[in-house]
């Protein structure tokens, strides 16, 4: 009994596995694959190339001719540092009012009707419904094709699910710690900082996590409120690698493959923090 | 330095529409284990949480050590708490519990470590300094709670329920082990705990709180012996009190009180102090080791059923009834009595109290507190 149900248990781990991996894998041998294995049926490349990648980093002028007609393509570079400005600011905004919010939520109670319930309206409404009023709006306050604009609109976005996550962890924490800390002579900035803090330092890194994952691939708003490549954020840039025949498939898995690994790094970097933080284990060091 | 560590006066709280503490007003002097003794929702927790400063009174004052800190903050109250569940800090070593205070406090680090070694040979905490305070068990994290609010010398240490968490046997030793440390180090205590026996063992004086109010302080004999009023006669003694109803009656200048189920006459009690009850209803509570038993009549005796016999340790718990009337006796250890057996009681001189049933109020004791 208890083999057999280690076994079957690793077979539907495999499975899940493999689910979850032959997309990645997929793209990835679609990124060395030239032109004409783009549409092909097999996993290895023929004629393995590095140049869906060079058309990352390279003008057009440099590849013309050899996608299948003149790729007018710009360097994902600039897009790149865009994004992570914008989802990096936003992110940390998002969880530092996120913990603030949730703390306040946690400890005391709201004043009138305008529970913390609130905060989710923003979420049920289908984000298409904003996209015309935010241009709109945008447009008249001048925060289009700006940095700014998108943080403020991400951060605002995103900031609900790290209320959420946070005030979980929060009300976990007893408030005597809070209050015996508050006896023995912090002040009330302190014991946040001192006690509160430390013991949810898991829970804003996951939450962290969340809200930057969601960020960083958010396309619809992007699209819309940014024009200029200047701006650009990476999903909207990947959208732009189109030649002459159709999308660039090849260029577009490389870019998606090297768009991967922020995320990649991150998470390991944060591995001890993820274990507790995705557990919602129980506050303890 | 004065001789009183805290002094409450008038000390209200309500919250919403529930008064929780209402105009309540005690002092413990400094060196004394003092108890506040009620059941749940009697406001003991709350006025705990006034004196700390984590809850803002609605009116009274508050003097710790000679100074009042009602409108101070926690931080500069000079008290500590300990926690019913402890609230010993899960991520710091027990070092760093017991210094945390001292840390706050900025002292200089050699110094920080020679209190805290001293305080933790005091408390037998030595061997575990270096142990996270998640990982301790309930007993230490008592030892380590305590320790971290004596370490910064506090006018007065306050308990709030620190013993409602451990089993039984456990609870017998940490009372007595409470009792020791306050003994050595001479701190002055405020415990809060609905648990009457506790209070009793360790405190040396009680206040039994109810529905927001005071009803009686006193040292835990007193509080036992002479009851102020049927609520805490009640409340403290297990097996509790027993209480008959009845009136009281004056026949040949003997006093006399007559219930439809028994007449028991009240030979020692001086009767210029009754006078007034003459013919009004009173309540006469006796506490069960201070009924007698015997198997033969004897003058003034009331006679009853047994209806229970149970072994208490050394002691027969015996349930008697007459008529609709049941009694619980306490009795040394006997093995001459049966169930059904007619018995015949009586009740130790001076070991019988009686209330005004409309105020529920001792009559007999003088309000000395």
């Amino acid at each position: 009994m208890g083999l057999m149900s280690k076994v079957l248990r690793v077979i539907a781990l495999a499975i899940f596995l493999i689910w979850l991996i032959i997309p990645i894998a997929w793209t990835f041998s679609l990124s060395f694959k030239p032109y004409l294995e783009w549409r092909v049926a097999y996993f290895w490349p023929k004629n393995p190339t590095l140049l869906n990648y060079k058309i990352l980093f390279f003008y057009e002028r440099e590849i013309a001719g050899t996608t299948g007609g003149t790729a007018l393509t710009k360097p994902m570079t600039t897009p790149l540092i865009n994004t992570l400005i914008v989802v990096g600011i936003s992110t940390i905004i998002a969880v530092l009012i996120g913990f603030f919010t949730a703390y306040g939520a946690s400890r005391y109670r709201s004043p009138g009707p305008f529970g913390l319930y609130f905060t989710l309206l923003t979420r049920m409404v289908p984000p298409a419904t904003f996209v015309t009023p935010v241009l709109v709006y945008y447009r008249m306050i001048g925060l289009l094709d700006s940095h700014i604009g998108l943080i403020l609109l991400y951060a605002a976005a995103t900031v609900t699910y790290s209320i959420w996550i946070i005030k979980g962890f929060i009300d976990h924490i007893p408030r005597e710690w809070e209050e015996a800390a508050l006896l023995e002579g912090l002040s009330p900035i302190n014991v946040i900082t001192k006690v509160t803090l430390p013991l949810v330092k898991s829970a804003l890194v996951v939450s962290g996590l969340f809200v930057f994952l969601m960020n960083y691939s958010e396309f619809l708003f992007a699209l819309v409120l940014t024009t200029k490549y200047d701006v650009r954020t990476l999903p909207v840039h990947l959208s732009t690698y189109v030649g002459g025949s159709g999308a660039l498939y090849g260029a577009q898995a490389a870019c998606g493959i090297i768009a991967s690994l922020i995320p990649l790094v991150i998470g390991y970097v944060i591995q001890k923090h993820l274990i507790t933080g995705l557990t919602f284990g129980m506050v303890r060091a | 330095m004065t001789e009183i560590a805290l002094r409450v006066e008038n000390l209200r709280k309500t919250f919403g529409n529930t008064i929780a503490v209402d105009d309540i007003s005690f002092e413990i002097k400094r060196g004394e284990f003092f108890s506040l003794l009620g059941p749940s929702g009697c406001g003991k927790t709350t006025t705990l949480r006034c004196i700390a400063g984590l809850e803002k009174p609605d009116k009274g004052r508050i003097i710790i050590g000679g100074e009042d800190v009602t409108e101070l903050p926690p931080q500069k109250r000079n008290v500590g708490l300990v926690f019913q569940e402890y609230a010993v800090f899960p991520h710091m070593t027990v070092y760093e519990n017991i210094a945390f205070g001292l840390m706050i406090k900025k002292l200089p680090k050699d110094e920080i470590r020679r209190k805290v070694i001293e305080i933790a040979e005091l408390l037998e905490l030595n061997p575990y300094l270096n142990i996270k305070g998640a990982k301790l068990s309930l007993a230490l994290m008592q030892r380590v709670a305590i320790a971290r609010s004596i370490v910064v010398e506090p006018e007065i240490l306050l308990l709030d329920e620190p013993l409602t968490l451990v089993d039984a046997k456990m609870k017998e030793s940490m009372r007595r082990e409470l009792r020791r440390y306050q003994k050595e180090l001479g701190v002055t205590i405020l415990h809060v705990t609905h648990d009457q026996l506790e209070a009793m063992m360790v405190s040396d004086k009680v206040a039994v709180m109810c529905q927001g109010k005071i009803l009686q302080i006193g040292t835990p004999f007193n509080v036992y012996d002479n009851p102020s009023n049927i609520f805490v006669a009640k409340f403290i003694g297990s097996p509790t009190m027993n209480f008959i109803e009845g009136r009281l009656e004056c026949q040949d200048s003997e006093l006399l009180m007559v219930s439809d189920d028994v007449r028991i006459r009240l030979s020692d009690f001086p009767l210029e102090k009754l006078r007034d009850y003459v013919s009004r209803e009173i309540i006469l509570g006796v506490r069960p080791e201070d009924i007698e038993i015997s198997t033969q009549p004897a003058i003034g005796s009331i006679t009853g059923k047994i209806t229970l016999i149970e072994t208490v340790g050394n002691k027969l718990e015996i349930t008697v009834e007459l008529n609709s009337l049941t009694l619980k006796i306490l009795s040394p250890l006997r093995a001459d009595l049966k169930i059904g057996q007619p018995i015949h009681l009586k009740m130790k001189p001076g070991k019988v109290h009686i209330f005004d049933k409309i105020t529920e109020k001792n009559i007999l004791s003088e309000e000395v507190w």
